[in-house]
């Protein structure tokens, strides 16, 4: 009989570890989620504007997960170490839920991830980036955000367009209605500029003079932090879930061998 | 090319002569032609022959579209005069040339040196010695009653062919003239409507499994409560304690 109760022992020992483990993935899902919700590369206003900020709201489901998962962990380590039936029972059914939570907000992510191409927010660029005040106020919000999202990610990063200046050659854009091919073949803000923001030298610009021009894509700005927002949300959440996956059935076969 | 005509008035080369305009050097202008306008290399050299000293000229520039007819490509009347027709009074180019600009005879002897493009300070002064811009200059189509010399922008998606004239100031007779140059379109913009945003959608089969999982859950803990003989945990404050049997 000792060894059976050494089993027993060992069982609760592996479900109080698994419980663990979960805590502290809870707190480390609630601390990445909350870093993306904070927006550090100021790229929210893009996604608002394509009207799909899922991934968003992926994130924001990931916080309140984790700290469900922190809470439920605990939960689950009482109940196993006092074995206590309805303790157990009440983890098992919250767990269930927190899982379908975290299991919406990990696909939401993995699947928003492929929205995101380059086309979507060049179409986005040159329908909205500088578009004159027209239609309601909730046009005039996004575009007022679009503009001013792209006006900083091209300052900051050094790059102009999506896939370069060419897209505002490629295509008509709503900038262009308002500004002519002839004295902005591009924004200015994609000149080289000098410290107080005004192009080293506009004709070289509007030329397309290499060194006078930004001729990078601001792709590879915008995709890098969203690709590993979504993909950051997704796996780990993912990975939280198997783990949890295993630890639920522990529970479960543990809560179905307790005697009332 | 600008490297021919360089190589020409060094006397390197006799045989390069260039005898219309050209457009800019495109590995130093990436941006040429744009949508409205195009930046054609001075003419350099090319009306070394028929320069006399102490006179003084000008040098006119013609653009036309491609469409219009070769019976009216003429620039000149009949006493050898530049024809004044401005952007205004040709429809644009349509039905005859028009008198874009005119300008100094650019210094043959002195080209610019395109390497001082990369400096920020000379590279204003090379540009403007250098290349001319048609189509640089939208001001003048404001004004309805404005009747001069007008460089505006041009048409986008459209051919036109150009024409440089060397006119003798004092006489006011076209001295010499380059051919029309070759065709030159300039570009087209498309719809951002026309760009195609697929989304791909798959369907996960995690949530498939996820169901076959809770189904194989259910089914384990229907199959572990019918044993009656494994140890089981009883419920207590300390210690588990096994089913005494």
């Amino acid at each position: 009989m000792a060894k059976t109760e050494n089993g027993v022992r060992i069982f609760q020992g592996l479900l109080i570890l698994g419980n663990v483990v979960i805590g502290m993935c809870g707190i480390a899902l609630t601390a990445e989620c909350i870093y993306f919700v904070s927006d550090p590369h100021g790229l929210y206003p893009l996604l608002e504007a394509t009207e799909n900020d899922d991934i968003y709201a992926a994130a924001w489901i990931g916080i309140f997960v984790g700290f469900a998962l922190l809470a439920l962990s605990i939960l689950g380590i009482v109940g196993v170490i006092k074995s206590n039936r309805t303790l157990l029972l009440v983890y098992i059914i919250l767990m269930l839920i927190t899982f379908a939570f975290e299991m919406a907000s990990c696909i939401t992510a993995a699947t928003h991830r492929d929205f995101l191409t380059p086309n979507l927010f060049l179409k986005q660029m040159l329908e909205k980036y500088q578009k004159p005040e027209a239609g309601n106020n909730n046009d005039k919000w996004m575009s007022e955000g679009v503009t001013k999202t792209w006006d900083k990610l091209m300052l900051q990063n050094q790059c102009c367009g999506v896939n370069g200046p060419s897209d505002w050659q490629e295509y008509t854009s709503a900038f262009r209605t308002t500004y002519s091919d002839a004295d902005f073949p591009w924004p200015h803000n994609c000149c080289v500029l000098d410290s107080q923001g005004h192009p080293i030298n506009l004709d070289g610009c509007k030329l397309g003079v290499h060194g006078f021009f930004k001729s990078n894509g601001c792709y590879a700005a915008i995709s890098g932090p969203m690709n590993r927002q979504a993909w950051g949300v997704a796996w780990f959440g993912f990975a939280i879930l198997c783990w949890t996956f295993f630890v639920l059935l522990g529970t479960m076969f543990y809560w179905s061998r307790i005697e009332y | 090319s600008f490297w021919d005509w360089s190589l020409q008035g060094s006397g390197m080369c006799g045989c390069c002569v260039v005898l219309k305009p050209q457009l800019g050097d495109a590995q130093l202008a990436t941006n040429n032609p744009t949508l409205t306008t195009v930046s054609l290399e001075k003419p350099f050299c090319m009306f070394d022959s028929s320069l006399y000293p102490n006179r003084s000229y000008t040098i006119y520039l013609y653009v036309m579209k491609e469409s219009a007819s070769a019976m009216s490509s003429l620039v000149t009347d009949d006493s050898n005069k530049p024809l004044g027709s401005t952007f205004q009074q040709t429809s644009r180019g349509q039905l005859r040339p028009y008198n874009a600009a005119f300008f100094d005879v650019p210094d043959c002897a002195v080209p610019p040196r395109l390497a001082d493009v990369r400096s920020f300070v000379h590279a204003s002064y090379v540009l403007k010695q250098y290349l001319f811009r048609v189509g640089d200059d939208g001001t003048c189509l404001y004004d309805p009653n404005f009747l001069g010399v007008c460089n505006p922008p041009l048409a986008p998606d459209t051919t036109y062919r150009f024409k440089y004239v060397l006119v003798d100031n004092s006489e006011g007779m076209v001295k010499d003239q380059t051919l029309w140059s070759d065709p030159i379109k300039t570009r087209r913009a498309k719809l951002p409507m026309k760009i195609d945003t697929c989304v791909l959608v798959f369907l996960l089969l995690t949530g498939f499994l996820a169901s076959v999982f809770f189904a194989v859950m259910r089914s384990e803990d229907a199959s572990a409560e019918t044993k009656g003989t494994s140890p089981t945990v009883q419920q207590s404050e300390s210690r588990p304690q096994l089913s005494s049997e």
